[in-house]
């Protein structure tokens, strides 16, 4: 790359250096150390050696310009470069014409008089930087100290640019901040009571309190408020909506999970040896109720008021818990992808949950909904539609009990698990509920069914 | 238990821990016959003898300089600062010996001296005898810096104290000299860098140290009665400070106050507030963090003066309501 030749600073406060003569011209051999030109400050006139070996090009200034310290007044290439080698922020300030306007005698020895976009501008080196680094454009800005435009009128000018701009800092208390940010009530909504407006805590809590239905006293106990917004507010009103329009009827059957452990064992040998994160029971169940899914159309709907929609992709939501309340995360096409792969996309998702990070598309469209407690020693449990869709599957826990396993009345201690599917009675009849859910049982205890 | 005055706790410290461990002897000026200037080692003398009341040349170099040196060869001195302010006289003895041989050493030896000295403002003795100057040896890594505000802390600060490995400054408040307090006779221990939550509240924290953790709890008293709770932390030992307490606290609170008779300037406040500003507690913050510190002036000799000086309980209540109205 073209090596910068910058205008030295020889003292402390030197600001500036007139350029008496260059001893090189432009496209000349300079050597490494070799004057190339003099010029003078306030005290002395110094040679100026070249920064590097090679060619000088591009220079900036003339005989008799003066030159804030600092400033690029030339480039040494080398071999094989030109000046299409700088970068591009350098090749803009790299104009043809030298940019000084004043000459030493119009402004002798006092602050340089540059303007390198405008060359009818008057203005400081300082105000000159910060508008090149600004974008601005010098000449829309008055000098409103003198003729000389400074870096106080850049700034001024900056400023009244920004003005209209949409940033507007609420003034809040760092407690506010993050109230603001749990319960969802954005900053600006809320009048501060505060010194020169600026928002506390309790000027948000009042208005979470002067919502409907929020009682801080219980029999003369004192009680936590816990705002209703954002996502449990959502929470909320989904799962009334849902118990109050759907009629929920509840089918529980008991499957035996020896197949599905063998499989997953199986499968995780496999996962080892290509370091991949190994199978979670979640994943296995996704892929067999995605396959009794697509057997049992009404199953993968939605009821709206007048018609009943058969979904054809199957898009299954998993109930997560994250830490603003219960998430969703949807897994799209689970019935086209493979056991590893919906695996993979169940951890990103569940991450993502846990970080806060899920975007909106990650949680729409789903179809069917699983609600897993099993972690939580929940045997058995009956879930709340997810609307629109039109049922959901409650997970229990693993347990191992006594079953009988086969025409002998053989009792065996067998790796059990309830599965409760909660179904809208207005889509979904109690024989096709049972429907899904044999299915289910006849893939989960012959995984290899999903050949099929 | 019996009530006695914060003086007689640390003098029953010291006759205790004379009584229990041999190594442990006092040295100052004016400590043998005159019984010390403010009377705490009065009768020590007669019961413990010359060898181990030591009275000394009027040089605090030399006080501390030869507890350091009696202390690396095995002993536990205890010196006295008549006056706080002269501490300063011993300062390079403090500061560049005895906080730093322990890690000069590399841990090879300990100072385990003790540096009594009665500080703050309060009882007309001008600006030469007067100052708070707690602040400056907090800066000193390898010291601690003890302040305790009751005679039940005191006794049992004290008490940690002689028995710690490293040297400590024991800042006392002439004024506090007099309170009385429940003491029990037997010997406890009071844990170093551990703070006391002296007062519950869930409205605004307040961090004070001894004579304004007096004046804090009878604001707070009084603002109670008007529903404002006020919760009073007093550090104990300001090195090392128990940031974690004050954190917890204001995370409670959402406000903070620091109250302390030092000049505000430099003074140990803004150490407490950079902890809790640069904490998980500031979220919680619902109003700016204030510190109430004494007037950046030597302290008056007249006594209106000196009390204008430094922060009284109309000043503290001042700042505290101007803190939970939200007015600041």
């Amino acid at each position: 790359m073209p090596v910068p030749f910058i205008m030295p600073k020889f003292d402390m406060d030197q600001e500036k250096a007139t350029i008496i003569s260059w001893s090189k011209k432009e496209g000349d051999p300079v050597q490494f150390d070799e004057t190339v030109l003099t010029v003078e400050t306030e005290k002395v006139a110094i040679d100026v050696p070249a920064p590097a070996t090679g060619i000088l090009a591009g220079i900036q200034y003339k005989d008799g310009d003066v030159v804030p310290v600092t400033e690029v007044i030339a480039y040494v290439l080398k071999e094989g470069e030109s000046l299409a080698d700088l970068p591009k922020t350098d090749s803009q300030a790299l104009p043809t014409q030298p940019e000084v306007v004043s000459s030493p005698q119009e402004a002798p020895l006092s602050k340089p008089i540059i303007a390198p976009q405008n060359a009818s501008v008057n203005a400081t080196p300082v105000a000159i930087r910060i508008a090149k680094e600004e974008g601005i454009d010098l000449s829309k800005v008055r000098a409103l100290g003198g003729n000389k435009i400074t870096r106080d009128d850049v700034q001024h000018y900056m400023k009244e640019q920004q003005k209209p701009a949409s940033r507007v800092a609420v003034p809040a208390t760092p407690a506010a901040r993050r109230i603001s940010a749990e319960t969802g009530i954005p900053l600006e909504t809320v009048t501060g009571s505060g010194p020169r407006g600026r928002v506390q805590s309790a000027d948000i809590l009042a208005t979470v309190n002067s919502r409907p239905a929020s009682t801080t006293e219980i029999h003369g106990r004192e009680a936590q408020v816990v705002p209703l917004t954002g996502i449990r507010r959502t929470i909320a009103e989904r799962m009334q909506q849902s118990f109050q329009e759907a009629p929920h009827i509840a089918l529980t059957i008991d499957v035996d999970m020896t197949e599905m452990e063998a499989t997953r064992k199986r499968f995780n040998l496999q996962t080892e040896k290509l370091g991949q994160p190994r199978i979670t029971v979640t994943a296995l169940m996704i892929k067999m109720v995605a396959w009794a899914l697509v057997r049992n159309p009404y199953i993968n709907a939605s009821f709206d008021d007048d018609a009943i929609s058969l979904w054809q992709d199957v898009n299954i939501g998993v109930a997560t818990a994250a830490p603003h309340g219960l998430v969703v995360p949807v897994l799209k096409g689970a019935d086209h992808l493979g056991v590893s792969e919906i695996n993979m996309r169940l951890i990103e998702l569940a991450n993502r949950a846990r970080d806060n990070k899920l975007k909106l598309e990650d949680v729409q469209g789903g179809t069917f909904t699983i609600s897993n407690l099993g972690m939580f020693g929940i045997r058995q449990f009956r879930a709340v539609i997810n609307p629109p869709e039109s049922a959901i599957l409650a997970v229990g826990s693993l347990v191992r009990k006594p079953v009988v396993v086969d025409d002998k009345d053989r009792v065996e201690v067998r790796p059990m698990v309830s599965l409760t599917l909660s179904a809208d009675h207005r889509v979904i009849d109690g024989v096709v509920a049972a429907r899904f859910l044999s299915d289910l049982l006849a893939g989960i205890e012959s995984p290899g069914l999903l050949l099929f | 238990m019996p009530e006695i005055s914060y003086l007689e706790a640390i003098r029953q410290a010291l006759w205790q821990e004379m009584k229990r461990d041999e190594r442990v002897f006092l040295l100052g000026e004016d400590i043998g016959r005159y019984g010390g200037a403010f009377g705490l080692t009065h009768g020590m003398l007669d019961e413990f003898g010359p060898e181990r009341v030591r009275e000394t040349p009027i040089s605090e170099a030399t006080i501390v300089a030869t507890a350091i040196g009696a202390s690396l060869l095995g002993m536990r001195p205890v010196a006295e600062i008549m006056f706080m302010d002269f501490v300063m006289l011993a300062l390079d003895q403090i500061a560049n010996q005895a906080a730093k041989m322990h890690f000069m050493f590399g841990g090879r030896t300990t100072v385990p001296i003790v540096v009594r000295m009665p500080g703050g403002s309060g009882s007309g003795a001008a600006s030469q005898h007067s100052q708070s100057l707690e602040s400056i040896l907090m800066h000193f890594p390898g010291l601690i810096v003890v302040n305790p505000s009751t005679p039940y802390d005191a006794k049992g600060l004290m008490l940690a104290s002689l028995r710690d490995p490293n040297p400590v400054c024991f800042v006392e408040h002439k004024v506090l000299y007099k309170t009385k307090g429940e003491v029990p006779e037997d010997d406890y221990i009071i844990p170093i860098g551990v703070a006391e939550i002296k007062r519950a509240g869930r409205d605004i924290t307040v961090v004070a140290n001894n004579i304004m953790v007096m004046k804090t709890l009878g604001v707070a008293e009084k603002l109670s009665r008007d529903g404002i709770e006020v919760e009073v932390i007093d550090p104990r030992t300001l090195l090392p400070l128990d940031t974690n307490t004050i954190i917890q606290s204001v995370t409670r609170t959402g406000r903070l106050l620091v109250v302390h008779e030092a000049c505000q300037t430099g003074g140990w406040a803004g150490e407490v507030i950079a902890s809790v500003v640069g904490s998980p507690a500031f979220d919680f913050l619902d109003a700016p963090v204030r510190r109430l510190g004494g007037k950046d002036v030597p302290i008056p000799y007249n006594r209106g003066l000196e009390k204008f000086a430094i922060p009284q309980e109309i000043d503290i209540e001042r700042e505290i309501r101007a803190l939970v109205q939200g007015k600041v």
